[in-house]
């Protein structure tokens, strides 16, 4: 049995657990929680059975398993790209809004100094 | 035919600073426009030298002409730009100005500015620096944004990176300013023609400095202008 075979498994199983506690604790949502169970069992499946990933493959006219694992991948971290920079974007917007907020609300008076 | 201030137009006029590490600079500049009876808004952007003592003290001399916000953090030019903005609602302006607090821009040049709005000829001004008394590297990072400018917001202006703008409170209530940092000046132009708003260019002096230099539009600047100007035009 190869190393990974037996590595990414736990990893999966470890990331599985981890993403049911946050689903549990209210962090992420059940669809966010299913969407990452899949992709990790699917994670399981090709570590443990490299070959079915032909299957896969072939589906989408790829003629090598590996080469549809590192597609796939590559459109993951794409896809994750795109999602954080559109949080952190929102993120940033959120927290001007906070920040003007706090300063509009607050004028400066020489009181203040004195104080 | 120019027509006068006076001065309850000046009264009427408030002037939106944002201040951001500008203890050295800011001082002669607020007196300057105290002095001349125009009332401010100053945004403090967080600054990490003493720029907020620096203003305080000025406002110990001119306690009813002199309105002072802090950002508790730095947020950028575009975000301290904006609260002033809706600041400056709380003191019914009839003329807002926004221009820079580092001595680029001449308080000498308001009256000018401020003139087309008060003789009803535009609704909004934006002070434009002439081409040729800009340095070199300055000049052409001007030359490339005036042109993104036209290309991404349709707007032909002179000056396109310019932080010296004035416009009356009706043309302030209709358009909304979203950057965050030097997109800003841009974004106030793009805002002003989708708006329909009149608008008039003057011309303004502007005092380089190195120190003033330093800050501003310079190519790596005006290189992040652009991916949010393609952002904007692409996700918003």
């Amino acid at each position: 049995m190869l190393i990974y075979s037996i590595i990414f498994p736990i990893l999966s199983i470890i990331a599985i657990i981890v993403f049911f506690f946050r689903f549990r604790s209210g962090k992420s949502s059940l669809s966010s929680f299913l969407i990452w169970l899949v992709i990790w069992i699917f994670v399981i499946i090709f570590s443990i059975f490299p070959e079915s990933s032909v299957i896969f493959a072939r589906a989408f006219g790829i003629t090598r398993g590996l080469d549809f694992l590192i597609i796939v991948a590559l459109a993951f971290i794409f896809y994750l790209g795109v999602k954080l920079f559109y949080k952190l974007d929102k993120l940033e917007d959120n927290m001007n809004k906070i920040v003007k907020e706090v300063a509009i609300s607050n004028e400066i008076t020489l009181d203040d100094k004195e104080e | 035919m120019e027509c006068k201030i006076t001065a309850e137009d000046k009264d009427a006029t408030y002037v939106v600073l944002p201040a951001y590490n500008e203890a050295t600079r800011i001082q002669p500049v607020i007196e300057a426009i105290a002095e001349k009876g125009y009332n401010m808004v100053i945004v403090n952007d967080g600054s990490s030298d003493n720029t907020l003592d620096v203003i305080l003290e000025s406002k110990k001399k001119y306690p009813n002409r002199i309105h002072l916000y802090s950002l508790i953090i730095n947020r950028g030019v575009g975000v301290a730009t904006q609260t002033g903005f809706e600041a400056v609602l709380k003191f019914n302006p009839k003329y807002i100005v926004s221009m820079d607090s580092d001595g680029q821009h001449s308080p000498d040049d308001l009256d000018s500015v401020i003139e087309p709005l008060v003789s009803g000829r535009a609704q909004a001004v934006i002070g434009v620096r002439p081409l040729e008394d800009m340095p070199k590297s300055r000049n052409f990072a001007n030359a490339v944004m005036n042109f993104l400018t036209k290309i991404f917001y349709g707007v032909d202006v002179s000056d396109s990176q310019t932080g010296f703008r004035a416009l009356t409170i009706d043309a302030l209530n209709k358009i909304t300013i979203n950057a965050r940092g030097y997109l800003i000046s841009s974004e106030f132009i793009r805002e002003v023609n989708d708006n329909d708003i009149p608008f008039e260019e003057v011309t303004i002096q502007t005092i380089y400095t190195p120190e003033t230099q330093a800050k501003g539009t310079n190519s790596k600047v005006a290189l992040k202008i652009l991916f949010q100007m393609m952002k904007h035009k692409l996700f918003d």
